[in-house]
C-alpha cells in the first residue's frame, strides 16, 4: 500500500454478521470526507459488505470466537481493501460463474464474489483463499 | 388485508433500517413499498414477508424509490421470489429503482425480476402478463433441477 495514504483502518472484527453494518457506516463516515464520488463509494462499500459476510459466514463459519482482519487505506487516487478470516480456505477457481447458463437456476446464494469482481478494479485472493485484497481507482 | 399503507415489517439495527409496507391492490395482487437498505442484517426481514406472500401471489410490484442499498444477499432474495413466482405463472415487477441500485441489478440482470421506470409501466407489464396466463399463453416455468 502506498507511502501517500491519507486514510487507514486495521481492526480486528469479531465473527457476527449484525457487526457488519454498523462497522461499514463508521468507516464510511469517515471516507466520505476524503472521497467525495457518491457511486464509487457505493461500489467500494458494497464490496466491502460482500467480503465480510463470505469471511464471517463461509469462512468463518459463523463461530464468534474466530475474528475477521479489515485493512483499508486511501490515497493516491486508490483504495485498498483487505479482508482475512481464520477458516480453512478454498479454492476461487472452484467457485462457479454465475453468468452461466444454468447457475441462476440451481446454485442459491454465492453472488457475492461476483459483485466484488464487478464493482472494483483488481480482485485477489491470498493464503488459501483465506484473505483477499481488492484495489480500485478513484480519481 | 386492506389496501392500506399498514407498516408490516419495520426492522431497526443500530445503523441500518428496512421498513415494508404492504398492500393487496386487488386479490392476489400485492404492492410493496420499501425504504432504506436491503443488506447482510436487513434481507432478513424481506425475506421473511415475500415468504408469505409469495405462495399466494400472482404478480408482485415492488416501489424500490426509497431503497438505497442492496448486497448480494438483497439480491438473492429478489432472486428466490422470482423463481417461486415463475413456477406458478406469475411474477414480479420492480418500479422506481435508484441508480445505484439499478447498478447492481444491472450486474446481474441475466437473473433479476423485471425492472420499470413508473408503475404505469409496471401496470402496463401486469395487465399482459395476467391476461397471458388467464388465456393460456404464459405457463409455469420449469427449471431444471
Amino acid at each position: 500500500m502506498s507511502q501517500e495514504n491519507i486514510f487507514t483502518l486495521y481492526e480486528k472484527l469479531p465473527t457476527n454478521l449484525k457487526q457488519i453494518n454498523p462497522f461499514l457506516d463508521r468507516v464510511f463516515d469517515q471516507l466520505a470526507a476524503h472521497i467525495k464520488d457518491a457511486e464509487q463509494l457505493f461500489k467500494v462499500k458494497l464490496a466491502l459488505e460482500e467480503a465480510l459476510t463470505n469471511a464471517m459466514r463461509h469462512g468463518n463459519g459463523l463461530k464468534a470466537s474466530r475474528k475477521v482482519t479489515v485493512r483499508i487505506a486511501w490515497g493516491d487516487g486508490q483504495i485498498h481493501l483487505d479482508v482475512s478470516d481464520e477458516g480453512k480456505g478454498f479454492n476461487p477457481r472452484t467457485v462457479p460463474d454465475p453468468t452461466q447458463i444454468g447457475y441462476a437456476e440451481n446454485i442459491p446464494g454465492g453472488r457475492g464474489i461476483f459483485l466484488m469482481q464487478k464493482m472494483m478494479d483488481r480482485v485477489e485472493f491470498y493464503d488459501g483463499g483465506r484473505g483477499i485484497r481488492m484495489v480500485k481507482k478513484i480519481l | 388485508m386492506k389496501p392500506s399503507d399498514s407498516v408490516v415489517g419495520k426492522y431497526k439495527g443500530a445503523f441500518v433500517a428496512l421498513d415494508i409496507q404492504i398492500n393487496e391492490k386487488e386479490p392476489q395482487v400485492y404492492s410493496l413499498a420499501l425504504k432504506g437498505e436491503i443488506n447482510t442484517e436487513t434481507y432478513a426481514l424481506l425475506a421473511d414477508q415475500l415468504k408469505n406472500i409469495v405462495p399466494k401471489a400472482k404478480a408482485i410490484i415492488m416501489d424500490m424509490a426509497q431503497v438505497t442499498y442492496i448486497s448480494s444477499m438483497g439480491l438473492s432474495t429478489f432472486f428466490r421470489a422470482k423463481i417461486e413466482l415463475e413456477a406458478r405463472a406469475a411474477t414480479i415487477a420492480l418500479i422506481n429503482v435508484q441508480p445505484s441500485v439499478q447498478l447492481v441489478f444491472d450486474s446481474t440482470k441475466f437473473m433479476g425480476p423485471q425492472l420499470f421506470a413508473t408503475l404505469e409501466q409496471a401496470d402496463e407489464y401486469l395487465d399482459k402478463f395476467l391476461d397471458g396466463v388467464q388465456k393460456g399463453r404464459i405457463k409455469p416455468k420449469i427449471r431444471p433441477s
